[in-house]
């Protein structure tokens, strides 16, 4: 890991430690601080994006650096949030993500640039525009789950009846469902797009170079898609709002996560 | 802090001393505050006057030459405006002196003597009273001090550090805390009152200042539309109860029938119908007017009488608490502004002592160079103000002791031993026209 990654990623770690003691209750009104950090963090890490790009190694490259930029994505987008809503409690659950996926990414084995056994060059705009689409997606649907994930908590502290921990450092249910709503709703047609140009992808290789298999986490990229689509007929169409609508989104962001998984295990593998 | 010298007298009553029937006939409408202050300093010994007029307390700031007088005089003042012998209203007054009076105004301000320990208002008032003061040119060097650099600064330190005022400990206020958690923002949020009772009234009454759309509902329809007409609220038909808890945000219930009119089965078919939009249920009614398992619908929050009093004590509880670390921040700001006072009053002093002996030097050469030539009498004034210099110099080093009690003592025993006013030895800030002129008594 370069010196500027790991500067990146002890603003995040010291900005995620001050979120989860706002979150125990050990230290109140710190989200200034926490922000602050915060946006050092996502500084420091667009400039390592910038440095790795200038080095070769672009965000779509390999899982990896998709990974990071998915990270940087959550942490800007919860940035820019949080400037007009009080998010402190997502930040405990965005902080350390990104952290946990920054050292995921940083630490994976190095290698060659390989995509489904493809190099870089080989992919071409479809599949460069398959894993940018894919890679924003995840991110939008990232933060989308952290909101469900708060809103779930926020969900049970007024169902007990526990004021000091909602009012304190909790978001109003109503905000928390209509951002995620919002998140979802932009998610959408961008990993909609992703499904599409990844199958023409994965269609054309199977022409070109005999290596389109169909594997596992193509069958979970299209259930999750299939679950947010649910979830986006199931809100304008039936009205679905609340917890429903928190687990479907958490529900959807299980598999996108899965898919996440699936390729970055067979890269360190 | 004994010997502080800060010269503030405050005499006044409170809710801890006097019974409301008291405290009403103190009370001073805004309008009246000009005279009000103009009356206070128009007592004998007093210079600088801020009235602080709530409905909890009637307190008098004033700084004063002499604080027997004054205390007098203001105590007549009092007893005057509540048409009472001043013996009669003796029992229901307190008065501080020197800094027990600047400790006083900084718990008030920090509303830890408030009826409700830690409530916001008090700061508020106390601005403007001293604002008041200000405008009618009745604050001067003391009060700015006290209030300004003083109290001001207190309550802030004890907002930002402590949770004194973190959470609501009245009913209605942990209610609107809990709907505003549910729906956030209530502006255009759908309220709906069901029953047209006092409490119900109580509570439209407050969210309406926070933006909401009424809705009332009650089984006699001429008392909702009273209500209605008194809050610019909507009326529903009784019969049509389950469209309105479908349109709602937040339920309040409030009737005086004695079994539950808002049932499990009504609020399940509600619940499907608004498809997951969460509801927040107030039940301030007893006995209640909401099943209590209603509660266990997901997407439903309820809030009935006692869960919401509970909230409250635990949150009067936890202000307790606070109020213990408030007071020992008060104690820490009175020390570091006594402190302040003493180092400001050091220079002052200085240049009054030296004022003085040199007045007296220069006087002396005068009576005693008739008749001399110009040349004589400048030479024996540069040797009588020679002598003045090497005699003030030890003085002089004492007084710049970096010790401010030891300095403190030294003030004190110059302004008994060469009648050196205190007043002389404040900064130049003149308080208002008026006051102005019987205050500066000088050395």
């Amino acid at each position: 890991m370069s010196t500027l990654t790991w500067h990146a990623v002890g603003a995040y770690g010291i900005a995620a430690a001050i979120y989860l003691l706002h979150l125990v209750g050990l230290r109140r009104g710190a989200e200034n601080a926490g922000r602050a950090l915060l946006a050092i963090g996502v500084t420091l890490h667009f400039a390592d994006i910038g440095v790795r790009c200038y080095h070769g190694s672009n965000p779509i490259s390999s899982t990896p650096e998709a990974m990071s930029l998915v990270a940087f994505i959550v942490a800007a987008v919860y940035l820019l949030t949080s400037l007009r809503y009080q998010l402190t409690a997502a930040g405990a659950f965005v902080a350390p993500a990104v952290v946990a996926l920054i050292l995921l990414a940083r630490l994976a084995p190095a290698e060659a640039p390989v995509q489904d056994g493809v190099t870089l060059p080989m992919m071409g705009r479809l599949g460069q525009a398959h894993i940018l689409l894919a890679t924003l997606g995840v991110a939008v649907f990232a933060f989308a789950a952290v909101l469900a994930v708060v809103y779930l908590f926020q969900d049970r502290s007024l169902k007990r009846k526990q004021l000091d921990r909602a009012v304190d450092r909790g978001t109003p249910l109503d905000t928390l469902d209509r951002l995620a709503h919002r998140c979802v709703s932009i998610g959408f047609p961008v990993f909609t797009l992703a499904i599409v140009t990844g199958a023409i992808w994965v269609a054309r290789l199977g022409i070109l170079h005999g290596q389109g298999t169909l594997r596992p986490e193509y069958l979970i990229a299209v259930g999750t898609w299939i679950a947010f689509a649910v979830l986006i007929i199931a809100r304008v169409g039936a009205g679905w709002r609340g917890r429903r609508a928190a687990w479907l989104t958490l529900g959807g962001f299980g598999g996108t996560a899965l898919v996440v998984a699936a390729y970055f295990i067979r890269h360190a593998v | 802090m004994p010997g502080a010298n800060i010269d503030l007298l405050l005499v006044g009553v409170s809710h801890k001393t006097a019974p409301v029937a008291v405290r009403e006939r103190l009370t001073v409408d805004p309008e009246a505050i000009a005279a009000a202050l103009t009356e206070l300093t128009g007592l004998a010994p007093v210079r600088e006057a801020v009235m602080l007029a709530t409905c909890n307390r009637v307190e008098l700031y004033v700084a004063a030459d002499d604080a027997d007088r004054a205390a007098a005089g203001l105590a007549e003042v009092l007893a005057r405006r509540a048409g009472v012998g001043v013996p009669e209203l003796a029992e229901h007054l307190y008065q501080h002196r020197d800094s027990a009076a600047v400790r006083h105004l900084f718990r008030v301000a920090s509303s830890l003597d408030s009826l409700v320990v830690g409530e916001p208002q008090i700061l508020g008032q106390t601005k403007q009273a001293y604002d008041a003061a200000v405008q009618h040119g009745t604050a001067g060097a003391v009060l700015r001090a006290c209030f300004e650099e003083g109290a001001f600064r207190v309550a802030r330190r004890v907002r930002r550090e402590t949770a004194i005022a973190r959470n609501p400990v009245s009913v209605s206020s942990v209610a609107v805390d809990f709907a505003r958690q549910v729906v956030g923002d209530f502006a255009r949020r759908r309220v709906l009152i069901v029953g047209a009772g006092k409490m119900s009234e109580l509570a439209a009454r407050t969210l309406r200042t926070h933006g909401a759309t009424l809705t009332v509902i009650n089984r006699t329809r001429a008392r909702a539309d009273e209500m209605a007409k008194q809050f610019g609220a909507d009326v529903a038909d009784w019969e049509n109860l389950r469209g309105a808890l479908v349109a709602a945000d937040i339920v309040i219930a409030s009737t005086g029938a004695q079994r539950p009119v808002l049932t499990l089965d009504l609020l399940t078919q509600v619940r499907k119908a608004r498809r997951g939009r969460p509801l927040c249920l107030l039940d301030i009614a007893v006995p209640r007017d909401v099943e209590p398992a209603v509660g266990e619908l997901s997407d439903i929050y309820l809030y009935d009488i006692d869960a919401l009093q509970k909230v409250a004590g635990e949150h009067r509880a936890e202000r307790a608490e606070e109020a213990a670390e408030a007071e020992s921040v008060v104690e820490e700001e009175l020390g570091r502004f006594v402190k302040k006072w003493r180092n400001r009053q050091r220079g002052p002093m200085i240049s009054a002592l030296q004022t003085h002996f040199h007045g007296i030097a220069r006087a002396e050469v005068m009576r005693l160079s008739g008749g001399v030539d110009e040349k004589e009498r400048k030479a024996r004034l540069d040797i009588a103000e020679s002598l003045v210099k090497k005699l003030l110099h030890q003085p002089m080093t004492a007084l710049r002791d970096d010790d401010p009690d030891a300095a403190m003592s030294l003030v004190q025993a110059l302004q008994r031993l060469f009648s050196l006013s205190p007043v002389a030895a404040l900064p130049a800030e003149a308080p208002g026209e008026g006051s102005a002129d019987k205050k500066a008594t000088g050395s």
